[in-house]
């Protein structure tokens, strides 16, 4: 907890000195913006970037620019990315002093047709050369508009995640499935507009809002980075008695959801909780309760949240996550093979090779990796605490617990076992004649601060915060996998609220009885810590 | 017998089921003829949430109280409860025609129209509208305009409304049984037509029925209903707490409270132990007097002091000239009136239902406060009512009209 205080008012600042805006681009990118201008907008400037003058006439964003006034002559593209790019070139000079001076870009753009599949990847690298991040959110088209444009959205695709800092992906069809069949088209792409509204709005306030834990760009690029095919993303409001449990069920309600049934194969889930002054500790804790349900076994929660007096009585859940394209992909960085023997401390050199192959996507994971390896020795693991269990477990087992922070793993073989064995076999010795935790702890620092020369190189704009590792409790005592728990997730981050599992007995299925934010069903001599004999 | 004096109340509870067989004598009396009750299972916080089980065992019930009363059960009023139901005052006003000079019957009915017009929650239903007061050119205190003299008639009622899916399930759980719903009743209103007699609705007066999974409360100032609601806690609750801290189980626990439960702490010869027996599946167990006694008192000092402020932001706890009522199951724990007058601060009495002849048993004990309730509440109603084939049709159409 008291990291957290002591690094909140520091980021914020400089959160706060941050300049956000917001690019729609083509039709589909001044309609989402459109939305999003119409469902209010605190934190950005919203700027609708067009060749067609009918179109951008339209918007109603405060800031437009005409791309491409002699290519296309104030007509659109006709659905021809290469009129797009030509577009964009020729509106360069009025895009960069635009983007001059930004820290952050959102981009709004409908893939598929002419002005956004041309020009988003090249108006992303234009905002990066300025210095900007960029976040991209990009639609696919519907299946009925044809293969034509799926393929041309692709490749734009494709164009975009290499251009863009992180691209959030929503298909069109997934949006639709939650309009009614009757309804007509237009509700259809109304409805994907909304979504992209939400999730732009939620994404930006995610950076500009105050948190008491915050969620930083670095963790929204681990859970959305690099190779995700399809994003996920949910957002509920409640502001009734039962908020917490309403929010949390309309975040999940969220077209992109399916019900919380796709955060099941998610691998990492961002979770940023906004309430006013009167959230309450129980509240979260029954939202992430309610949320844990929906999420595997393995998946890495990162979890921020924030007091806002404006929100008022309401409470606001965001959920973020992303499905890997296959799992093929993602396996060899996500999972380690158990060669336990051989895992012991094998810190260095793995890092280093590991840093080789699958460049661009380990790497925040990487620098993560560090910054935990850095911290894990302060922390009071449960395993720093048994000074009777015999010595070669004492050895083992730290070295468990440290190894897989340090990630991937068919690197384990490599281990120069000598110096380990060096570093390690005297500590054994000296614990059997002094039972105490320290000397354990000890023979975790040595290896630990191995890690440290290594660059952080292509690292994340904002620098990682230390943070600490915890398992993602589930509810049952999460004691026991621990071990097993982290090589799968990967090395987890942010802090979490003490999440104790409270049991709700008799009336663990009936709707909870929450009163003036309590939840009465928790025995009241628990919630009030009363001690009993 | 005139079969059409039968009234019978049906109390769909958390704990348990139970069934009122009344007879209304013509000089307004009203008898007892006799209790059905069966262990309520598929109920949780006062609603049904397993379907068909709940409905076997309001069948065991009414099956039981048939069998008690000698009585074919042919219609039933069905108290309801839960946390969705809620409640308001609202005022209606209408203006008498100019050409009129006395108000008439149909004046009061567009008035209590006027009042219901206000948006509930789209899947809500009103349950009650009960009138409080009515108001003849801003004169108030009038009991019956019908007949006065007046421009501008103005009601207040008192609005309870609940979600109506959930009320139609109660309704349609003991329709399948093949018996007529006359009429579904809040269950605290129920209960104060039984706990309480005129004079003490007149002189404002506070009843609390604590059940097994709810507590339902309603507060009478000057005869009229100002406040009810619905507070989703109940003895459930203090077995539940007990079963958390003792690590005994659910049944073991409910004996427990009911047999050596106590509200009042510290007054334990330390070290006192209650011994529970072992049985089969449970090793047998000591538990100290004072933890059972504290576990219990934090509970019902919580439930307490959480009512308390409700009924005080609602400016109701200054009005209660005849004290508290505590009826209902969780009333019978000891030391419960010495805890609830510390923190309302007012004389409280706990009671069950009163003047009454037929079965003592029946209305000795609290659990059946609301059911005898129901059958008081049936016949105030049924008096107010036309009898006759007409008059029943348009009382179905009445009910079906509701939800």
């Amino acid at each position: 907890m008291f990291e957290i205080h002591r690094q909140t008012p520091l980021i914020s600042t400089e959160a706060d000195s941050i300049k956000i805006k917001i690019l729609g681009l083509g039709g589909a990118g001044c309609n989402a913006l459109d939305r999003i201008l119409l469902d209010g907008l605190e934190y950005a400037e919203a700027v609708a970037v067009n060749t067609d003058v009918q179109a951008l006439t339209a918007s109603v964003a405060p800031r437009k620019i005409q791309i491409g006034r002699s290519t296309t002559h104030g007509l659109g593209t006709g659905g021809d990315p290469e009129l797009g790019l030509a577009s964009a070139h020729e509106g360069e000079g009025e895009l960069a002093s635009e983007l001059e001076g930004t820290g952050l870009v959102f981009l709004c753009t409908g893939l598929g047709g002419g002005t956004g599949s041309g020009a988003a990847p090249m108006i992303a690298s234009l905002a990066r050369e300025h210095g900007a991040l960029v976040i991209a959110f990009a639609t696919l088209p519907f299946a009925f508009e044809g293969r034509r444009r799926a393929t041309q959205a692709q490749e734009s695709l494709d164009a975009l995640r290499a251009a863009a800092d992180i691209v959030v992906c929503f298909e069109n069809d997934r949006m639709g499935e939650t309009v009614s069949p009757q309804a007509g088209i237009h509700q259809a792409f109304a409805a994907s507009d909304a979504t992209i509204s939400q999730s732009v709005r939620a994404v930006s306030e995610l950076f500009k809002r105050p948190g008491i834990m915050r969620i930083g760009f670095d963790d929204l690029s681990r859970v959305l980075g690099g190779r995700h095919a399809r994003c996920i993303f949910g957002h509920g409001e409640s502001d009734s008695d039962n908020r917490a449990n309403e929010a949390v069920a309309r975040a999940l309600k969220s077209p992109l959801m399916d019900r919380g049934r796709l955060l099941e194969e998610a691998d990492s889930v961002l979770v940023n909780v906004v309430g006013g002054p009167g959230m309450t500790l129980n509240e979260v804790q029954i939202l992430m309760e309610e949320l844990n349900r929906h999420v595997g076994e393995h998946t890495q929660l990162f979890f921020g949240t924030a007091v806002d007096p404006k929100v008022g009585n309401r409470m606001s859940v965001t959920i973020i996550s992303s499905l890997v394209a296959g799992e093929a992909a993602a396996a060899p960085v996500a999972r380690v093979p158990e060669v336990k023997p051989k895992r012991v401390a094998a810190a260095k050199p793995r890092v280093e090779k590991v840093h080789l192959p699958p460049a661009p996507v380990v790497e925040p994971e990487l620098v993560e990796a560090i910054a935990e390896a850095e911290i894990a020795p302060h922390e009071p693991s449960p395993f720093f605490e048994m000074p009777e269990v015999p010595e070669a477990e004492i050895v083992t087992e730290p070295a468990a617990l440290e190894e897989p922070l340090l990630v991937p793993g068919p690197v384990a073989e490599l281990v120069e076992a000598s110096h380990v064995a060096q570093s390690l076999e005297p500590e054994p010795l000296f614990v059997a004649e002094e039972p105490e935790p320290e000397p354990v702890v000890e023979a975790v620092e040595e290896i630990a601060p191995e890690p440290e020369p290594i660059p952080a190189a292509e690292a994340p704009v904002l620098p990682p915060r230390p943070t600490r590792s915890f398992p993602r409790h589930t509810r049952s005592a999460p004691e026991p996998q621990l071990p097993m728990d982290i090589p799968q997730t990967k090395s987890p981050q942010q802090e979490s609220l003490p999440f104790e599992p409270v049991s709700r007995g008799r009336f663990e299925k009936s709707e909870p009885t929450i009163v003036d934010g309590q939840d009465l069903d928790v025995p009241t001599f628990m919630r009030r810590n009363v001690r009993l004999k | 017998m005139a079969r059409e004096h039968i009234l019978v109340g049906l109390e769909i509870g958390t704990s348990k089921i139970c069934v009122v067989v009344g007879e209304s004598k013509d000089d307004g009396t009203l008898k007892i003829l006799g209790v059905g009750e069966a262990p309520s299972r598929g109920v949780r916080k006062g609603e049904i949430v397993d379907f068909d089980t709940a409905q076997k065992c309001v069948h065991e019930a009414l099956a039981d109280a048939e069998e008690k009363s000698d009585v074919e059960i042919k219609g039933v009023y069905v108290g309801i409860t839960g946390a969705h139901i809620s409640s308001f005052n609202n005022r209606g006003t209408v203006l008498v025609p100019e050409d009129q000079e006395e108000i008439n019957e149909e004046d009061c009915r567009s008035v209590q129209l006027s009042a219901r017009e206000v948006s509930l929650p789209s899947q809500n239903a009103f349950i009650h509208s009960i009138l409080q007061h009515y108001y003849v050119d801003g004169q108030d205190g009038v009991l019956n305009p019908v007949g006065m003299l007046g421009h501008k008639l103005e009601a207040d009622y008192h609005i309870i409304h609940g979600i109506s899916t959930r009320i139609k399930n109660t309704v349609r759980c003991v329709r399948e049984i093949g018996l007529d719903v006359e009429d579904v009743v809040f269950n605290p209103f129920a209960t104060a037509q039984a706990v309480l007699d005129q004079s003490h609705k007149d002189l404002g007066a506070l009843v609390i029925d604590m059940g097994g999974g709810t507590t339902d409360y309603i507060v009478y100032v000057d005869g009229a209903v100002k406040h009810s609601g619905v507070l989703a806690v109940g003895g459930d609750h203090i077995s539940n707490d007990l079963t958390a801290a003792l690590r005994i189980p659910l049944a073991r626990s409910e004996k427990l409270k009911v047999e050596e439960g106590s509200v009042i702490v510290g007054e334990c010869v330390p070290g006192e132990m209650v011994v529970l027996k072992g049985d089969a599946g449970f090793a047998g167990k000591q538990v100290e007097r004072e933890t059972l006694n504290t576990i219990i008192h934090l509970r019902v000092r919580e439930l307490f002091e959480l009512l308390a402020r409700r009924l005080d932001e609602q400016h109701c706890l200054e009005f209660l000239g005849a004290g508290v009522f505590i009826t209902g199951g969780c009333s019978q724990l000891k030391g419960i009136k010495d805890l609830a007058e510390e923190i309302f601060g007012m004389p409280v009495h706990t009671t069950r239902a009163q003047s009454l002849s037929g079965v003592t048993s029946a209305f000795e004990n609290p659990q059946f406060s609301t059911a005898i309730g129901l059958v008081r509440y049936a016949q105030a109603d049924q008096i107010g009512r036309p009898s006759g084939l007409f008059a029943k049709l348009k009382r179905g159409l009445r009910i079906f009209g509701m939800f």
